[in-house]
């Protein structure tokens, strides 16, 4: 396993994420892809750490920090989407748009 | 060791409105006063902390002019926002239902505001990317705050959907970044890249970056969520996102550009000048066929950051001084604008015409809407003027011309949808009549606001005092 074995699967997770997002029509289907998008950043601060950097602890930090970050974000998230779903009784993007309608 | 005090008492605010809430659940409007009173007596505190050399405290808490005068700006939006926002915990404005939980939602803008002012003392990348997150996660929950409103709901997903997607992208171009230097730092950064410019590493970060904090600042291609966030949320929410939002996204580039990407200043400049140009154009052709306020605000909102954005192409201490000054008037003109319109809704909806008769009924809302909008649209002997002024200067040093003919062209076009906002109030007839109530402390509040856009326009020695403490 090299270096460039660690940013190939990161970027192919980054890439299967935002196909994720566009393609998603369910909104936690949704974050989940978001997850992966920043998971995948995670993996290329751990691998550039191991393989290359001068500095290696910061970088296993920042994916430390990151995840605890993520998981605020992913914590308000969920928040507002039980607000919605109390609402419309769907978390599907395509019967949101009929609901409001 | 002074200057790291207000960052301190700033920290704690939103921990004494929440230890408040809990302990004194009696004086509601304690809370109110109490809040008011903090951030103004910290605004007064910012303006004593002496201007200097930079300061570092913790190995990477760094207080610079630059700083200073950013976090005068984040707490001055901070305590107009609470300002603007207390008419609507007392009844339902707008059409929608009245908020509730004044000490959160103060809470929740006192850490969004100390996020901008951790980017703005930021030394390293971690640091960086901390604090905006920690000035964006709060603003997710201001938008979704009216919980029985379905409107602000839907904002909230729609903008913690695309908010995310751009985290992650600004992740990913950070840690190219640092698989590039191999350090966090910035002075390493910096040094990583003067010794080895041409990778293509650096290119794909850059991207990534920009891209993320596209999202945030409303560029081009970045912008669509904004009209709708804007329009969803509750009004004094919209406008702590044109400002505080907007700003701190601003000053996140302005921190890289020209602190550890500076070696590539002038390989990033074209990138950046497209961006300007294109968002410009995208948000005045946007703002032509609006019809409900918010929504234009968000729209001429973008193109204020088009303009912004051109400061990035001048040189470091020419860019960072336009770049403050137009973000002081900004704060001034967009907050007198959202006031005004906070005026006129307590019955209606807040759209164009609503506005109509304005001119009638209070002469004086209606020559502050004048004030506000003209200064926004960059009418001279307003400070919108003086602002774009230094902004074209700064890019002129670069020699930035076609740009810059190409904003002030599109200021034209600019001038005629403030001018319809105008025409609303002051020569369309009402429909039906409606009584407008204004407040005296709302009218103490216009005025001061008033009087400081026309002062910062009609005296210019402030901000020459401004350029020689940061020259």
């Amino acid at each position: 396993m090299t270096l460039l074995h660690c940013l190939i699967l990161a970027f192919i997770l980054f890439t299967i994420g935002i196909f994720g997002v566009l393609t998603n029509r369910h909104l936690i289907g949704m974050l989940i892809s978001i997850e992966i998008m920043l998971n995948a950043a995670n993996i290329n601060f751990v691998a550039f750490a191991y393989f290359k950097a001068q500095d290696p602890t910061a970088g296993t930090l920042f994916s430390i920090f990151s995840i605890a970050i993520t998981a605020c974000e992913m914590a308000v998230a969920l928040a507002i989407l039980i607000a919605m779903y109390r609402k419309h009784h769907s978390l599907d993007v395509n019967t949101q748009e009929i609901n409001h309608e | 060791m002074i200057a790291i005090i207000p960052d301190i008492l700033l920290l704690l605010f939103p921990f004494l409105m929440l230890a408040f809430k809990l302990f004194l659940t009696q004086a509601q409007t304690a809370h109110k006063n109490f809040a008011f009173a903090y951030l103004f007596i910290l605004l007064i505190c910012q303006n004593f902390v002496l201007i200097g050399d930079t300061q570092v405290y913790f190995s990477n808490w760094q207080i610079d002019t630059f700083g200073i005068f950013m976090r005068e700006i984040f707490t001055l939006s901070a305590l107009l926002a609470l300002l603007l926002s207390e008419n609507y915990f007392k009844h339902s404005m707008s059409e929608k239902p009245k908020l509730f939980h004044f000490s959160e939602f103060a809470a929740s803008i006192g850490f969004a505001t100390f996020g901008g002012v951790v980017v703005v003392s930021a030394n390293d990348l971690l640091t960086l990317f901390l604090g905006l997150e920690l000035a964006t996660i709060p603003m997710y929950a201001l938008v979704a705050w009216n919980k029985r409103d379905s409107e602000g709901t839907e904002a909230a997903i729609k903008y913690i959907l695309m908010g995310s997607v751009a985290t992650a992208f600004e992740l990913f171009g950070f840690s190219y970044l640092y698989g590039f230097a191999g350090h966090l730092t910035f002075p390493e950064i910096a040094q990583a890249l003067q010794t080895n410019q041409a990778s293509p590493l650096i290119w794909i970060s850059v991207l990534f970056i920009i891209s993320g904090i596209g999202f945030k600042m409303t560029l081009f291609p970045f912008h669509l969520w904004a009209p709708d966030v804007y329009e969803g949320a509750p009004t004094p929410v919209t406008a702590i996102l044109s400002v505080t939002s907007k700003s701190i996204a601003i000053a996140f580039l302005t921190v890289l550009v020209f602190g550890p990407l500076n070696a590539i200043h002038q390989e990033i400049v074209p990138f950046l000048a497209l961006l300007a140009g294109i968002t410009l154009l995208a948000g005045n052709l946007g703002a032509l066929s609006q019809s409900k306020l918010r929504r234009f605000m968000a729209f001429s909102s973008i193109s204020q950051a088009g303009y912004i954005l051109i400061a990035l192409l001048g040189n470091s201490p020419e860019g960072k001084y336009a770049i403050i000054y137009y973000l002081f008037l900004y704060t001034f003109s967009n907050y007198l604008a959202f006031f005004i319109f906070s005026t006129i809704s307590k019955d209606q909806s807040e759209t164009f015409i609503s506005l109509n008769g304005l001119s009638e009924k209070s002469k004086f809302l209606a020559i502050a809407l004048l004030i506000a909008l003209m200064s926004l649209a960059g009418i001279p002997p307003l400070a919108g003027f003086f602002g774009k002024l230094q902004i074209f200067t700064a890019a002129a040093e670069n020699k930035h011309y076609f740009l810059i003919l190409f904003a002030v062209l599109n200021n034209v076009l600019a001038l005629y949808y403030y001018i319809q906002v105008l025409k609303s109030a002051w020569i369309d007839k009402p429909a039906k009549e409606i009584a407008l109530s204004v407040s005296t402390k709302q009218k103490t509040i216009i005025l001061i606001l008033t009087l400081s856009v026309l002062l910062l326009g009609f005296l210019p020695f402030l901000s020459n005092n401004l350029s020689i403490a940061l020259l």
